[in-house]
Formats: structure tokens, C-alpha cells, sequence
């Protein structure tokens, strides 16, 4: 077996797939050159129609958007209750969503305040545009405050702890995140000042795993624990550095997301790495303000004849599907949620016919939704409720979902089209590339007469989902969305291979029986970061020998 | 069934699952091979494989088992499986008319992609949803014989029937498999697998007879 490396490397992207493919967006809307929007669909002539009606309430949106910013919005006052907001990153006062009001200001009840220092950035943003278009854009000064920090400690999988008295575990600035999709920016720089450290139960178990080794001498751990504790803290500082800035830049987001994002950040990296959110600050408010408008219109003209305009075929697949996604787990078994989950799979759906709804994509969505839910409330949102969500915030986790969703799968829509011919591809090459990395495990294979297409084609088509726990997606999709818009087809097939092959000696030693079985039930259970962030490294190591080697073939 | 791969069989059966997404064919298999029902259980990409050894006229048989996903788009995946088949059970939901009208459709599959001599059983599930059957037994019954296949009504969930159903196929493909290798007289007891009339044991007794390729 080759041996991975202790850490997982730093994505040296540039020097492996060319600059072209990680230009950054210049726009907001899905640019003719943008990365993550393939031409789906493109022989249906629905589609072009839908393309026409997108275009046609992008620019109805965006007169209302305009006319709105026009109008002369109250400016937040400067006191320490608003600067959350102010801060928000992405503030903007675009249309609301929803009819809800803003929340009164007295909702901040408390008011513990914090002060701190930021380091003046090169980009020397300026007081005044916070000033003049009301809190609208990025940082105001290089001195700011900040407050509202009591909404909770992360624990290890980045959720807060501590509840909030009385606001049902409902983060109490829930509407101000859609409207800002600003994900507390100020709040993860003030924890981090706080070093209370979320990671630290992780760590110690990691730690007490070394130790088992005999060698572990307390001075030699405590020396480690700083220095991890430091290198967290580091890189949790450049992820906030990166995302306040007033243009993200997408190349250094990707390389520092490769290694994994903090959970807390998640809700605003993701759609950033997505193309979702834009990367320029004074841009993202309005725009995705414009995309949740026009996904609220969709299903409005999608269910507009009740069920009966539906398409019943698909309808009824993803009707019997629904319950069955991640049954047993609350969040998934609640209505909200159910329903959110149904308009998002059928509006997708009917807009590419090319493969229509098929079974597991229905798992797709699922870590979007999470990642989402989590930046409005507080506690796990895995036990949460979104019925008990403002209507405003539902919905915008649910669009949101939803654009993600279809960025995912624009890079793999061939998995699901008829035949399948994604699948039949990367099952293929997977095949060939055990064969040459891991000769003897392929031969046994051969010689069990087991067939790569027997337990790898689930790999594929739901992105080893069934294989590994969501938490485990959550953090491998942070390294699939650094590595960029083919990675859910081209580094995946990398991770399949390494995935097989860690089980390589123990698949060895079975009959055909013994290999089917265990492959369909894999003991991965227990798996942390760490082990998936093994797999990827060792998934990289191939990625870049093997890429390589082929186009040095193709070349030659 | 802890160590069961490794014990001899004299007989070795493919046997497919098929039918209508969310009629119950994964529970139906579960309940036979590890006497689990799971009322909310994933759906199936792709196959799914279990397998049970059971007793036929005194010979061990061991049905290897593949649960196919329902969805239509998986059709080019699941077809392949039927090859080398002996038996599939054709499975729909008794208070869903529309996955019995679909059997139809089920049977064309088979005849474009199984082999011929397949023995089909139709298997009406959830017959423990009594209030809410939309597909009467005698309609089905009567299907079942126009259309030569052995009939029965199941349900996993409280179990009735599924050994029944497993056994009676299991049997009847035993009874065809060794009538048929008491016609090739020539050598019917070396090699049981090589008969040409019934491919699908063919492979799968490689093992059996310690001559794998």
C-alpha cells in the first residue's frame, strides 16, 4: 500500500491544472465563461426558453434592486447594536426577500461590546462607504466593534452550545444573515480573539491516539497542543481575512479551503467557491438578493397549477424518495424540510429534462442544506425544526440550497443522464487506474469475478454519500470545491481509487461474497476529518501523478 | 449468517429482485436474508446484493440475491444484472395499481434481457396494508397464469409469506436445474454447472468445484 503523507499538502493549484480553469468571477451572474456553469441540457429547446424567462426577472429584479438602493435608506446608527450589522460583509439593502420586517434593534439585548484591533489592509478600505451607502459594504474602519458574541461556543462540529434564553435556538439575527448572508463575520473574529477553541476535543483525541505509541511525554504534548491550537487560530485568520475582503480572492480561497473550512465559515465560503455568492463585496447583497427572487419565482410558475400541472413521473419519484433521505435523522424527517426538499429537487428537475430527477440526488442537497441551516441557528441542525424558522430565512436556505445544488451537479450531469454515461466513464478509469497502482488487489478482484461497476457505480452516483457520513461530505466537499468545477467527476474518481485501495489487503483475503458484502457496507463509522482528510491527500498524490502522466501521454 | 460465504453448497442461484421503485423489494430481501424489516429504509442505487442458503430436497441451495433500484434511469445498470439469472421476483405494491399495471413492462425487460428460461415470480407486497389494497388477488392471480408465473402475496413488514415465496421459487428452479442435468446424463455429477440448457450456474460454481479461473 502507498504510504499517504502525515498531513494533508497544500493545494499547489495553479502549478497543476492551469490558471484558466480558476479565473475568478467578474460578475454575479453566470458569466459565459464561468466554470461551474455548464451548458446542461443544451439540446432541449425548454431550456433556452427557461434561460430567456431567467434573464427576462434577472433584469426585473435588478430595476427594483436599483430603485430601491436609489432611494435614500436610513443610515444604521453607529452604536454598538448595529455594528454586527454594519459589519455584515455583505449587507445590502436589496429588496427584502420577504415581507418581514427588520427586527428591532432592542432584540440585541445584550451588551457585552468588544473592541478590536484589525490590521490595516492593503485594500485600505474606507470609513466613508459605510457611511454613504449605509452599511452596506465590508469593513467600515480598521477599528471596529463588536457585540453579540454570547450566541454561542462552537463545538467540535462548529455548531454553537449554548442556547440562546428564550429565542429557540433561532440565531435572534436570523433575518438580518439573509439579508447580508454576512454569517457573523465579526463574531468568528471575535471568537478566535477569545481562543476558546473548538477544536480542542478533536485534538485531545487525536493526541490520545499517539500516545497510545508509549512515547508521549506531557511537555512533548502540550508543546503540540499549542502549536496546533495556533495553527487553527492562524488559519482561521487568514479564511477571515480572505472572505472580509472587498474582492475575494477566489485563487488564495481555494488554496486555503483545500485543507478544510471551519464549519462556522462554511455558509459564506461555499457559495463563494460555488460562484454563487460573487466575490466582490458590493456586489453579493444585491445579487443573490436577485437569485432568491428568481428562485421564489420558479416554484411559483413550477406549482402554479397545483399538482396536477405537475409532472407525474417525477413528481412521484421524488415524492417516495423525500422521506427516504436521511430517514432517522430529525431534521430530514420533519415537514419543513421535506417540502423544501421536494420543491428543490423537482424545480431542478423540469429545468434540466435531459436527466430529469434521479435517485440520489436527493442525498446531493442534503449537505447544502445543513451548511445553511447552520448559519442561522445555534444549536445542531441536524435535530432542528425550519418550520420554526422566519418564512424568509426558509426560504432563503432553500434557494440558496438550490443554487448549489445545480452548480454540483452542472459538472456531473452526465452521471444522470440517460445510460448513464458519467458513471459507466469514471467507473471505467477507475478500474484502469487500480489496475496500475494496485496490481494485486485488481487481479483478485478479476479473479473474484468482481465487477468495478458491482459496488463503484453508488460511489459515483451519489459521491460516496452512502459511503461515508455527512459530516465526512461536508469536509470532503470543501476540497472538492477548492479543487474546482470538475472535481465532483475527475478528483472524485481519485478519491474512489484511494478509497478502494485502503481496503486493499483486507478485500485480498475475501471470496467474491466477502468483497460484495463488505464493499456495500463499509466500517467507516467512526471516520473523523482525519481519515477523510488521509483519503484526500492520498487521493491528491494520485491526482497529480496520474493527470499528469496522461496528459504527458497526450501530449507526446 | 456470520461465516455462511464459506460453506459449501451443492446448488448456487442468481436470483434478481425487480419491480416498481418503493414496493418494498430491499425490505423484501432483508427480511429473507437477515429477517430485518426497516420502515424507513434508503433507496437502492444502482444493485444491492444479500445471499441465503436454504435446504431443498435435501440439498443445500444458496441464493445470491440482486435487489435492483426501481428507477427507471437505472435500467442500463440493472440489466445487466438479469444475465445469468435463474429467477427474479417480479415485486409490486398491492395498494399501488399502477406498479401492477407496470409489471408489464417488468416482463418485457426480462424477455429482452434475461435469459429464457427464467422462472418469474410475481409477488404482490405490503399485503399488510388490508384498508388501503388497491390490486385484488384474484386479478393478479388471473394475470399470473395468462401469463405463466408463479403468484403470491407477501409483506415484509410483518413478514407473511417472504420465506414462503423465496422457498417456492428457490424449489422450483432447483426441480427445472436438476431435471434438466438428469437429461445430460453424460456427466451430470462433475460438473453440474457446465449444462447448457441453464447458464446461470455456471460461474458462480466455479468456486464449488476448486477449478476458478
Amino acid at each position: 500500500m502507498i504510504e499517504m503523507p502525515r498531513m494533508p499538502p497544500t493545494r499547489p493549484h495553479i502549478g497543476i491544472n492551469g490558471p484558466s480553469r480558476f479565473s475568478s468571477y467578474t460578475s454575479v451572474e453566470w458569466a459565459e465563461d464561468d466554470p461551474w456553469d455548464s451548458a446542461s441540457d443544451s439540446e432541449s429547446s425548454s431550456q433556452k426558453l427557461h434561460i430567456g424567462a431567467r434573464s427576462n426577472s434577472i433584469s426585473k429584479v435588478t430595476l427594483d434592486a436599483t430603485s430601491t438602493t436609489a432611494k435614500a435608506v436610513p443610515k444604521p446608527k453607529r452604536s454598538p447594536s448595529a455594528s454586527s450589522l454594519t459589519f455584515s460583509y455583505t449587507h445590502v439593502n436589496a429588496p427584502s426577500p420577504s415581507s418581514y420586517s427588520p427586527k428591532p434593534e432592542t432584540l440585541h439585548t445584550h451588551k457585552q461590546s468588544w473592541t478590536m484591533v484589525n490590521k490595516p489592509s492593503e485594500n485600505g478600505l474606507q470609513t466613508t462607504r459605510h457611511e454613504t451607502i449605509g452599511g452596506t459594504l465590508g469593513r467600515t474602519s480598521e477599528e471596529f466593534e463588536i457585540e453579540d458574541i454570547e450566541v454561542g461556543d462552537t463545538d467540535a462540529e462548529g455548531h454553537a452550545t449554548k442556547v440562546r434564553r428564550g429565542s429557540e435556538n433561532v440565531r435572534h439575527d436570523a433575518e438580518e444573515i439573509v439579508q447580508g448572508v454576512s454569517c457573523h463575520i465579526c463574531l468568528y473574529v471575535a471568537k478566535a480573539h477569545r481562543s476558546k477553541d473548538p477544536f480542542s476535543s478533536i485534538r485531545r483525541n487525536r493526541l490520545k491516539r499517539s500516545q497510545t505509541a508509549g512515547l508521549g511525554q506531557q511537555k512533548n504534548l502540550s508543546s503540540q497542543l499549542q502549536r496546533e491550537t495556533s495553527i487553527r487560530t492562524n488559519r482561521r485568520n487568514k479564511f477571515i481575512e480572505c472572505l472580509l475582503a472587498e474582492d475575494v480572492n477566489i485563487v488564495e480561497l481555494r488554496k486555503i479551503a483545500w485543507n478544510g473550512i471551519p464549519s462556522d465559515l462554511r455558509p459564506v465560503a461555499w457559495p463563494l467557491l460555488l460562484g454563487h455568492l460573487s466575490l466582490h463585496s458590493d456586489m453579493r447583497g444585491s445579487a443573490l438578493a436577485r437569485k432568491r427572487a428568481e428562485y421564489a419565482s420558479l416554484v411559483d410558475v413550477t406549482f402554479s397549477k397545483g399538482r396536477e400541472g405537475l409532472d407525474q413521473q417525477i413528481w412521484h419519484q421524488i415524492e417516495i424518495d423525500v422521506p427516504r433521505t436521511r430517514p432517522g435523522v430529525k431534521l430530514w424527517m420533519y415537514e419543513a424540510t421535506q417540502r423544501s426538499i421536494e420543491r428543490i429537487l423537482y424545480v431542478w428537475a423540469i429545468r434540466h429534462p435531459a436527466s430529469g430527477y434521479v435517485q440520489g440526488i436527493n442525498d446531493l442537497v442534503t449537505p447544502f442544506f445543513q451548511v445553511f441551516l447552520s448559519a442561522y441557528i445555534t444549536s445542531d441542525p441536524e435535530d432542528f425544526d425550519p418550520a420554526r424558522l422566519p418564512p424568509s430565512v426558509l426560504s432563503a436556505i432553500e434557494a440558496d440550497s438550490f443554487w448549489c445544488l445545480s452548480r454540483l451537479l452542472d459538472g456531473i450531469q452526465d452521471n444522470y443522464i440517460n445510460a448513464q454515461p458519467g458513471i459507466q466513464r469514471s467507473v471505467k478509469r477507475m478500474a484502469e487506474l487500480v489496475a496500475r497502482i494496485d496490481a494485486a488487489l485488481y487481479a483478485h478482484l478479476q479473479s473474484e469475478n468482481v465487477e468495478f461497476m458491482q459496488f463503484a457505480f453508488r460511489w459515483m452516483n451519489c459521491l460516496l454519500m452512502r459511503e461515508i457520513s455527512v459530516q465526512n461530505t461536508i469536509r470532503m466537499w470543501d476540497t472538492y470545491l477548492a479543487e474546482g468545477p470538475d472535481a465532483f467527476s475527475q478528483f472524485h474518481l481519485y478519491v474512489c481509487s484511494a478509497f478502494l485501495m485502503r481496503w486493499s489487503k483486507k478485500l485480498q483475503e475475501m471470496d467474491f461474497q466477502g468483497i460484495i458484502m463488505f464493499l456495500q457496507s463499509l466500517p467507516t463509522q467512526d471516520w473523523g476529518d482525519h481519515e477523510i482528510e488521509l483519503l484526500l491527500s492520498h487521493a491528491f498524490v494520485l491526482n497529480s501523478t496520474w493527470q499528469n502522466a496522461q496528459s504527458h501521454f497526450l501530449g507526446s | 449468517m456470520a461465516g455462511e460465504g464459506t460453506t459449501s453448497y451443492d446448488y448456487l442461484f442468481k436470483v434478481v429482485l425487480i419491480g416498481d421503485s418503493g414496493v418494498g423489494k430491499s425490505n423484501l430481501l432483508s427480511r429473507f436474508t437477515r429477517n430485518e424489516f426497516n420502515l424507513d429504509s434508503k433507496s437502492t442505487i444502482g444493485v444491492e446484493f444479500a445471499t441465503r442458503t436454504i435446504q431443498v430436497d435435501g440439498k443445500t441451495v444458496k441464493a445470491q440475491i440482486w435487489d435492483t433500484a426501481g428507477q427507471e434511469r437505472y435500467r442500463a445498470i440493472t440489466s445487466a444484472y438479469y444475465r445469468g439469472a435463474v429467477g427474479a421476483l417480479l415485486v409490486y405494491d398491492i395498494a399501488k395499481q399502477s406498479t401492477f399495471e407496470n409489471v408489464q413492462r417488468w416482463l418485457k425487460e426480462l424477455r429482452d434481457h434475461a435469459d429464457s428460461n427464467i422462472v418469474i415470480m410475481l409477488v404482490g407486497n405490503k399485503s399488510d396494508l388490508r384498508h388501503l389494497r388497491a390490486v385484488l388477488t384474484d386479478q393478479a392471480q388471473q394475470f399470473a397464469e395468462e401469463n405463466h408465473l408463479s403468484f403470491m402475496e407477501t409483506s415484509a413488514l410483518d413478514a407473511s409469506n417472504v420465506e414462503l415465496a423465496f422457498q417456492s421459487i428457490l424449489t422450483e428452479i432447483y426441480r427445472i436445474v436438476s431435471a434438466k442435468s438428469l437429461e445430460n446424463t453424460v456427466d451430470p455429477s462433475i460438473k453440474p454447472g457446465e449444462s447448457t440448457t441453464i447458464s446461470v450456474s455456471t460461474g458462480e460454481d466455479q468456486k464449488k468445484a476448486g477449478c476458478c479461473s
